[in-house]
């Protein structure tokens, strides 16, 4: 999956072959709605006319056919190969000084190189290709189970799963042997997540389980045309003269895998090249290093040189030819010797041809041969930079940028799951006003050491549980004590909405203690475990049930077990911020959950409670203060009239074909508002091991740090704190859009009117800022500076206007802390120092909203050994801890740039002495070009006698130890300051 | 958020693997390879090495220089440049002429000997500013034809002296056409002095690539005539004016044997050499010298390596005594990390 072993990794298909574009985009493709496909199941007569592709995939680059045409096609795109093809049909003619073998045979050698290992690479994939394909699926014929490989598959077909086996086209479900439609799937080869995702058939087709059975469906499925979208999908089943809404949950893609189910059954929709996760394969956008970008113009200017040379001697021949040498036998006179400009015209081509080799043909080839052992053989089998505990290795999934990591001057650092561990644990409440939870933060205490505060022992209450996702300690709620609280009710509704309100998959044995639950965010689990630590235990979840073991609930110690019938779910996604259920209990009270971020819910607040809003609002702050991540809890008792009126609508939008999620969010709407505040919850985020050392010894490396995260600008300022990004010696500059100005001109809601107050105080703060960090810097010793920014002011400062004030303060800056940016605003920033500051950029992040950011920098890193392979598919390099960041950058990276360079001297002075000694001696011949050296010998010198040593340098060259470069990281600093490659 | 649009996801092969690797560790095994640890040294240049190491190399060069300057000063040389002196004077405003012209071209020199020169004393011919490595010169032969009779007609690479009237010419090309065709003749006290032409040729050359079964034909037919002719009746492989001429010189400036002089020249001899002046330089403005020569264990007179030597011994000798005034007056701990860039720049202030 991760192809690192090439020696650049374009990997992938090329049948898929787009040109690699380096603009990011967001989002989801529109599918194309206008036309449709109409799959006819289980009958391949009536798909016949559409001419569906196939379900075999080629992935390969070449055939047999193709491979010399393309593959020296592909050769050939680079300039130093079409240069010495040119000199090789120079040297074939009488001009040339040289044999042709002079050329022709090292050209030939570059070329077998590269050719023998593009065909390897094409074999194992062709051979990759071919496993795949051959592997057999059961599909429906004449009424029973036959096996065919996958290549043989049509759409239209009634395919049969069994467990833990691949799903080999995108399928329709219809039936599954699990009570009530539903299967599970893991769909970790598409998004790496390892949890398992429920997917459920319609009603109608639960039927068409057995091969008699599903022999009489003939459905006619009207979906979509093949898009890579892998969240979306429309359509409609058309069986029995009834059309059904088809949704995502209907899909099973390509590439998952079925699991806890013993078989399924459903009809193939797309195949082949067409699947949703062909259509994703895409090609890793090819980065350059800025040092072979300077190696290109380094071979330009000695292109000139060359170009020089050989004028020189042609002048010079023409001049010194022109006498009566009557040796040279020129009375006989040739018509090329018949006067001057002839001669030099012609002798200008046969040095050329002679002084070639001052262009050295194998240096690419050596350093993509260097750099590719360093990436396979170095970075990836460190032992520093292997995680035992999640048992991954570093990998560099590029060998094109090692060299670069030696240079890297600026670090884009996400902050969830990168610098900070995602290893949630519920830690605080706050129910009805009162705050609940007496843990001290790592951050809090990293703070007080700080301030030079003692910090006191932690002192947990006994029998306090801690368990995975769960450090809360607070024996007012613990064990049905809840109950003596002032707000028992309220307690009660909390633990209700987190046990109910989610969409967590229990699995394993029903027993507190075994049970393992499966979210799709480690927050969602941290709340669930929370409410099964306060007695309410949910333990199963069928389609429309939540099973939940409740304790202490009418009196102290009885147990019983709930069954909520869950009527709706609206989703969480990042536009809504929030997410709601509307559940039933088994008295029929009707009522809706919701979660989600405090301003989301605060506007959707019903009246009355005023209190309690502002104490929650209190207590929220001070969480965030503490690097807690906070989540609101309210709720809504519904009548039963208004609810049917509202889910009519739902389903009309749920059943809609397009602008599905548009129609569901604004039905969404207009049920959840009028909620009633519960409390909040509050959620450690630790911090990644190693963190702040790495962070410290990075910035004496001269690196600057920058976080960018999507947190609330307290939280992030605070995990600036706790990993030594800022502190207090540091003055600090503060843009947010948090203030009265702009809040005034928000609450006169007019949105124009909003942007040019914004952009006026933004603008008002950039120029002040800048100003005291120019006067603090031309004073001697004055304090370092660190900038907080939010994303809405980011926004605006990132405006043309005001860009330039923007980056030039933050350059004078230390560390810079972007708080609640977007993914698009990441990318922003990484490209506004990138191509404003001319600095070399790193992107570090973990999950898909990095993607951009780690796309945009020079450097892009994903955090691998977590969940969600995103980011790292779109990355460079993959470590599986941020301080890994210090063997990355200090050591490879140092030492790949410290050899790389060295190599490309050794080559260029190697050829130049080569070259430059021909042309002294050309001044010793009359500039006839007559060669200096045997033809074997030139021919041989640069990728025979001559190559080895340069590998061996460029592999082994060290010039301080590992252990010493990382304690002294200013070495890397003061190699950087240095140009390493001479500019000619 | 999502931005499933722009990630790249694996394909549908590879997942088999994935999941049955899901249980092996992946750890990297240990090498010391893979982990950069090969035993490795770097010499770390302190005062006590360089200062060491400069003298050492001093303390050897010096003799050395002087042992091999010595070995070219015993080398006696006699030169005597004649192009000029050998053209009367009433044709010295048109040599070329001269040169071309039919009459008896015969020329008196005298040589005095200053030295004792041992046996064998080597002549030498000296040709200047002549670029027999000029690419049009040097590319015109055929080695083929040299070696045996079978190639004969393959002159393609002999023009412009390839054939003529349709016959190849053997030796064919420039190289062998423009053969060096002075003579000379030395007599002492009216003695002379027999010249050992036998053996002035490379063996290598003689034996296998001149050969024994090729004769001279249509060689100087054409007009101009550029050199000397052959014997039409002896091989190539005993012609060795042609194989000591036909080893290309690599410099403009060049010698050539001529012959040996297997009797010792004692010193005051007179030696007069009657020559034959025929070659003609003076198109081209070279000179011509006639050089006699003795040699020693480092070959002919020579003091560039001697003089090399003592050059690079002397400065290293004054380098090393450089640098042990400067450790001395001013030494310096060896490993003080505030000469650091990074401390150095932070004491300056910033």
């Amino acid at each position: 999956m991760v192809r690192s072993g090439s020696f650049h990794v374009d990997s992938s298909s090329a049948s898929h072959r787009r040109t690699p574009s380096r603009t990011v985009t967001l989002g989801h493709i529109q599918p194309q709605a206008p036309s449709y496909r109409t799959v006819y199941c289980n009958d391949r007569e009536s798909n016949q006319p559409v001419r569906f592709k196939g379900n075999s995939i080629s992935t390969t680059k070449y055939n047999v056919f193709t491979f010399l045409p393309k593959g020296l096609f592909e050769q050939f795109r680079r300039i130093a190969n079409i240069y010495f093809l040119g000199i090789s049909c120079l040297s074939m003619t009488p001009i040339s000084p040289v044999s042709p073998i002079t050329n022709v045979a090292p050209l030939s050698m570059v070329l077998l190189v590269s050719l023998i290992k593009e065909a390897f690479e094409d074999w194992k994939r062709f051979q990759n290709d071919m496993s795949i394909n051959n592997s057999t699926v059961e599909i429906l014929q004449d009424q029973q189970w036959i096996s065919i490989p996958w290549r043989k598959l049509q759409v239209g077909d009634i395919v049969k799963i069994k467990k833990d086996g691949f799903f080999p086209a995108d399928i329709l479900f219809l039936s599954s042997t699990n009570a009530d439609g539903i299967c599970y799937v893991e769909t970790a080869n598409l998004d790496g997540e390892t949890n398992l995702k429920i997917r459920k058939a319609l009603e109608r087709t639960w039927d068409y389980l057995v091969p008699e059975k599903a022999y009489e469906f003939k459905g006619e499925i009207q979906c979509e045309q093949p898009n890579n979208s892998l969240y979306t999908f429309t359509g409609n089943l058309v069986a029995q003269k009834q059309t059904l809404p088809l949704s995502p949950d209907q899909l099973l893609l390509r590439g998952c895998s079925l699991r806890n189910t013993e078989y399924i059954v459903g009809a193939v929709v797309f195949t082949g090249h067409e699947t949703k996760v062909m259509m994703n394969a895409m090609n890793a956008p090819s980065k350059r290093s800025t040092l072979e970008k300077k190696l290109d113009k380094l071979i330009i200017t000695i292109f000139c040189v060359l170009v020089t040379m050989c004028l020189i001697g042609a002048i010079g021949c023409s001049i010194v030819t022109d006498r009566e040498d009557k040796y040279l036998g020129l009375h006989k006179s040739d018509w090329e010797y018949r006067n001057g400009l002839m001669i030099g015209f012609f002798t200008f081509f046969t040095l050329v041809t002679l002084f070639s080799s001052i262009i050295p043909i194998s240096l690419y080839v050596s350093i993509e041969m260097i750099k590719f052992i360093q990436s396979t053989q170095f970075i990836n089998r460190d032992l520093n930079m292997y995680h035992a505990e999640t048992n991954t290795p570093a990998s560099a999934r590029t060998s094109n940028l090692n060299e670069e990591l030696g240079q890297v001057e600026y670090i884009f650092s996400d902050k969830t799951g990168t610098l900070t561990r995602n290893l949630m644990e519920f830690f605080k409440c706050s129910i009805g006003g009162i705050s609940y939870g007496c843990g001290v933060t790592e951050i809090e205490r990293g703070i007080a050491q700080r301030h030079g505060l003692k910090v006191q022992e932690e002192q947990r209450s006994t029998g306090a549980i801690r368990e995975k996702g769960f450090n809360f300690d607070d024996p007012r709620l613990m064990r049905g004590a809840w109950r003596n609280e002032p707000n028992p009710d309220l307690c009660k509704e909390l633990f209700r909405c987190l046990a109910i309100c989610h969409t967590v998959l229990p699995e394993g044995d029903e027993s507190p203690e075994k049970i393992v639950y499966q979210a799709a965010s480690p927050d969602e689990a941290a709340l669930v475990t929370a409410a099964k630590n306060f007695g309410f235990f949910f333990y199963r979840r069928t389609p429309t049930m939540v099973h939940v073991r409740e304790s202490h609930v009418e009196k102290m110690g009885k147990i019983q077990d709930v069954a909520y019938e869950i009527l709706n779910v609206l989703e969480f996604n990042s536009t809504r911020k929030r997410q709601s259920v509307v559940c039933r209990f088994p008295d029929g009270r009707l009522v809706l959950y919701c979660k989600g971020a405090d301003n989301v819910i605060f506007e959707r607040l019903g009246n009355g409670t005023d209190d309690i809003r502002k104490v929650t609002r209190e207590h929220l702050e001070q969480f965030g203060s503490s690097g807690l991540r906070t989540l609101c809890l309210a709720y809504k008792d519904l009548n039963p009239e208004t609810y049917d009126s509202w889910n009519e609508k739902f389903i009309q939008a749920k059943s809609a074909l397009r602008d599905r999620e548009k129609k569901l969010d604004e039905v969404a709407e207009l049920i959840e508002k009028d909620l009633t505040l519960i409390g909040s919850t509050a959620i450690e985020d630790k911090l990644q091991e190693g963190v702040p050392t790495c962070i410290e010894t990075l910035s004496r490396a001269g690196i600057k740090i920058w976080v960018l995260t999507g947190d609330k600008m307290e939280t992030a300022i605070n995990i600036a704190y706790a990993c030594n990004l800022i502190n207090n010696e540091m003055k600090q500059f503060v843009i947010s859009s948090e203030t009265d100005a702009i809040r005034e001109a928000e609450e006169r809601g007019d949105q124009v009117e909003i942007a040019r107050v914004i952009k006026e105080e933004v603008k008002k703060e950039l120029k002040k800022s800048l100003e005291e960090a120019q006067h603090s810097l031309n004073t001697v010793a004055g304090p370092k500076l660190s900038l907080v920014i939010d994303g809405k002011c980011l926004m605006y400062a990132l405006d043309p206007s005001l860009r330039v004030m923007l980056l030039s303060l933050s350059l004078n800056c230390t560390s810079v802390v972007c708080c609640r940016v977007s993914p698009l605003q990441k990318a922003q920033v990484t490209s506004l120092v990138r191509k404003g500051a001319q600095k070399i950029t790193l992107s570090i992040g973990d999950g898909a909203n990095d993607v951009s950011m780690i796309q945009a920098a020079h450097v892009g890193i994903g955090i691998s050994g977590m969940e969600g392979m995103q980011a790292v598919m779109a990355s460079d390099f993959a470590i599986a801890q941020f301080r890994f960041l210090t063997d990355l950058l200090l050591v490879h990276g140092r030492w790949s740039y410290l050899r790389i360079c060295k190599v490309v001297m050794y080559f260029f002075y190697k050829n130049l002495t080569f070259t430059l000694t021909q042309f002294w001696f050309t001044f010793r011949t009359g500039f006839s070009g007559q060669r200096f050296y045997d033809d074997w010998f030139q021919s041989l010198f640069n990728v025979v006698f001559t190559a080895l040593p340069v590998i061996v340098l460029g592999l082994f060259e060290k010039d301080v130890s590992a252990s010493l470069s990382k304690r002294y990281p200013e070495l890397r600093a003061s190699m950087r300051s240095r140009p390493k490659v001479p500019k000619k | 958020m999502s931005s499933s649009a722009t990630s790249s996801v694996a394909l549908g092969g590879g997942s088999a693997e994935a999941s049955a690797s899901k249980n092996t560790s992946k750890r990297p095994k240990y090498s010391r390879f893979t982990q950069q640890e090969l035993p490795a040294c770097k010499p770390i240049l302190t005062p006590k090495w360089v200062i060491l190491t400069f003298l050492i190399s001093g303390v050897v060069f010096i003799p050395l220089g002087v042992i091999c300057l010595f070995a070219s000063q015993g080398v006696t040389e006699i030169v005597d440049r004649y192009d000029t002196d050998c053209i009367p004077l009433s044709s010295r405003d048109n040599k070329v002429r001269y040169i071309q012209g039919l009459e008896d071209k015969r020329c008196n020199r005298t040589i005095m000997v200053t030295k004792t020169m041992k046996n064998p004393v080597y002549i030498y011919y000296q040709l200047e500013n002549f670029y027999q490595n000029h690419r049009r010169y040097v590319k015109s032969r055929q080695d083929g034809q040299l070696r045996g009779p079978k190639d004969e007609h393959d002159v393609k690479s002999c023009a412009p002296e390839d054939t003529i009237g349709g016959e190849p010419i053997v030796p064919c090309g420039l190289v062998a056409w423009s053969l060096f065709n002075d003579t000379y003749d030395f007599s002492r006290n009216n003695e002379k002095i027999p010249v050992n032409k036998k053996g002035i040729s490379w063996k290598s050359d003689r034996e296998s690539k001149f050969g024994k079964n090729v004769f001279p034909k249509n060689f100087q037919k054409g007009s101009p005539i550029g050199g000397k002719s052959l014997d039409q009746h002896v091989p190539l492989s005993e012609q060795e004016d042609l194989i000591v001429w036909m080893r290309t010189a690599a410099l403009p400036i060049f010698r050539k044997l001529y012959g040996k002089i297997d009797t010792d020249l004692q010193a005051g001899d007179t030696i007069k050499v009657l020559l034959q002046n025929n070659y003609n330089t003076y198109s081209f403005n070279g000179k011509k010298k006639l050089v006699l020569s003795t040699t020693s264990w480092l070959g002919g007179r020579n003091d560039f390596l001697g003089i090399a030597y003592l050059t690079v011994g002397s400065i290293c000798l004054f380098l090393a005594f450089f640098f042990s005034v400067l450790y001395l007056a001013k030494p310096r701990q060896l490993g003080d990390p505030s000469y650091l860039s990074w401390n150095r720049s932070a004491g300056g202030g910033r």
